[in-house]
């Protein structure tokens, strides 16, 4: 049997005992669980050594100090220390150093974080910006600018009423308020179905994924070659 | 007859599954296939063909091709039909793994090894896969800096050869040298989109799993993405227009009888609603 036979082999058996559990809670199901979530991290911290750590900090560094490498590479050695500083969370004497490497990183999120929403959500606000007359557009008034002004008037309409119903304190006794309320969440509910559609279109590709999975395996263990 | 129907709102949740499970099995038993009649794309899927089509021959493509097992049942039917565009077009390309999943290098190593060797495309020349890119804890520092210096943020490739050395990288060096950024993953950051596109104005394409894609449908409208694939029927329509069915093809054919079961379980559970009350109306 050779190392990828016994590996489809293991991986058949370890998605069957994950399908047991639509059966009922069991040890089985818990077992492969614990398993697949050990290899992960194992994975992860032996392909982050590999990838990232050994080439490009390790490396550099061993160079160096063989002179196969400019000196200026030792330098990475440096980066020890703020990264060390993470670990003093641990001790309670030695909190406040912590924060120093905690609050450079959330300063640096907060700067990123502030320039790439406002990259993000501005346009969408001037994409809102829709026209509904069909006269203004640069043919004048076709069918094409009267479907086009429809269809924007339903975005806009889903995008007030939608708003309307988050507005919390906007007195809903008036007809038109409760109204509006009452379509924008019709249109949540449309937009919550398209996403619960979704949802089991996605389920129902990983279970195909894992019943041609299971499927292949068969048919190289019968008919091996 | 009614109290009989009645019962199929309470049917045991067990019994779905194996009949959803027997449904999907049917295509790999039987080996029957449905006819896919070819449909006019959505226009998410066609402007992201376009926009590859429209590739000049200085520029590249990046692919951020981040997924690994968990997101394989979808991700791997789009990154195959991109790849084989790519390779048939000859459109050079570059893939990066950014932040996501360490395994994700591997992945898409393996699809497009495949295709490329299948496509007479050669490593280092036509396309290069630069691996994995540890994102930590803000993956905006990575984009920022892969836009400004490839080079920098990722000076080996994944088979660790200084990217100095391969000759398609001398000529890529940033984002300028780039024609489109396209993000194959689970859920792609939107951080590609106002980095990518809001600072460079690099047009930017995502391949999403389907459960994400309603989110993302804004940044179509608003112009902010140029181009979508929304899972394996993304991946199919994506087929079709290059008339090379593969993978996607395959599934979306596969799911449609897993499809036909769920409308017939809606339709069951709808009958069972309406004989329940119809039974209370007649008791009462």
């Amino acid at each position: 049997m050779t190392a990828t036979t016994l590996a489809t082999c293991v991986g058949a058996l370890v998605t069957l005992l994950v399908f047991s559990y639509l059966v009922k809670d069991n040890l089985l199901y818990r077992l492969a669980l614990q398993a697949a979530l050990g290899a992960a991290v194992g994975t992860g911290v032996f392909i982050a050594w590999r990838d990232v750590l050994r080439p490009m900090w390790w490396q550099p560094i061993q160079g160096a100090f063989q002179g196969k490498r400019p000196w200026t590479d030792a330098l990475w050695l440096v980066a020890l220390i703020p990264g060390s500083l993470w670990y003093f969370q641990l001790s309670k004497k030695w909190f406040w150093l912590s924060t120093l490497i905690t609050g450079l990183f959330i300063g640096v999120s907060a700067g990123l974080a502030f320039k790439s929403q406002i990259l993000l959500i501005l346009p969408q606000i001037g994409a809102s910006l829709k026209p509904i007359n069909p006269f203004a557009g640069p043919g004048g008034l076709t069918w094409a600018s009267v479907f086009d002004c429809l269809n924007h008037l339903v975005f806009l309409v889903g995008l007030v009423t939608t708003l309307l119903y988050f507005f919390f304190s906007l007195k809903s006794e008036t007809p038109l308020v409760r109204h509006s309320v009452r379509i924008g969440r019709i249109m949540i509910m449309i937009c919550l179905g398209a996403m619960f559609g979704s949802t089991v279109m996605t389920r129902m590709a990983y279970l195909l994924d894992r019943l041609r999975f299971l499927h292949d395996s068969v048919r190289t263990w019968l008919f091996p070659g | 007859m009614i109290r009989w129907l009645a019962r199929l709102r309470s049917i045991d949740r067990r019994w779905l599954y194996l009949a959803t499970a027997i449904a999907l099995a049917i295509p790999f038993i039987v080996g029957g296939r449905i006819p896919m009649p070819p449909t006019e794309p959505f226009m998410v899927t066609r402007r992201l063909y376009e926009a590859i089509e429209s590739c000049p021959p200085n520029k590249v493509v990046l692919i951020d091709s981040s997924w690994d097992m968990g997101s394989e049942a979808e991700n791997c039917a789009q990154l195959e039909c991109v790849v084989r565009h790519l390779c048939r077009r000859r459109v050079r390309f570059v893939v990066v793994s950014v932040g996501v999943t360490q395994l994700g290098p591997e992945f898409a190593q393996r699809v497009i090894k495949k295709i490329a060797k299948e496509a007479g495309c050669t490593y280092g020349t036509d396309w290069v896969n630069l691996g994995f890119v540890q994102a930590g804890s803000d993956i905006k520092v990575v984009i920022e800096n892969l836009c400004r210096d490839i080079h920098a943020t990722r000076p080996i490739d994944v088979e660790e050869t200084p990217v100095a050395k391969l000759d398609l990288m001398r000529e890529v060096r940033s984002i300028r040298d780039v024609h489109l950024v396209l993000s194959i993953t689970y859920s792609p950051t939107p951080d590609w989109i106002s980095l990518v596109k809001g600072q460079f104005g690099t047009p930017v394409a995502f391949g999403c799993m389907t459960i994400m894609s309603p989110y993302y449908h804004t940044f179509i409208e608003s112009g902010q993405l140029c181009g979508m694939l929304i899972g394996n029927w993304g991946a199919a329509e994506y087929e079709g227009l290059t008339r090379q069915p593969g993978k996607g093809t395959e599934l979306i054919a596969f799911a449609t009888y897993g499809n036909c079961m769920i409308l017939a379980a809606i339709l069951l559970g709808n009958l069972g609603l309406w004989a329940a009350r119809r039974s209370r109306r007649q008791a009462g």
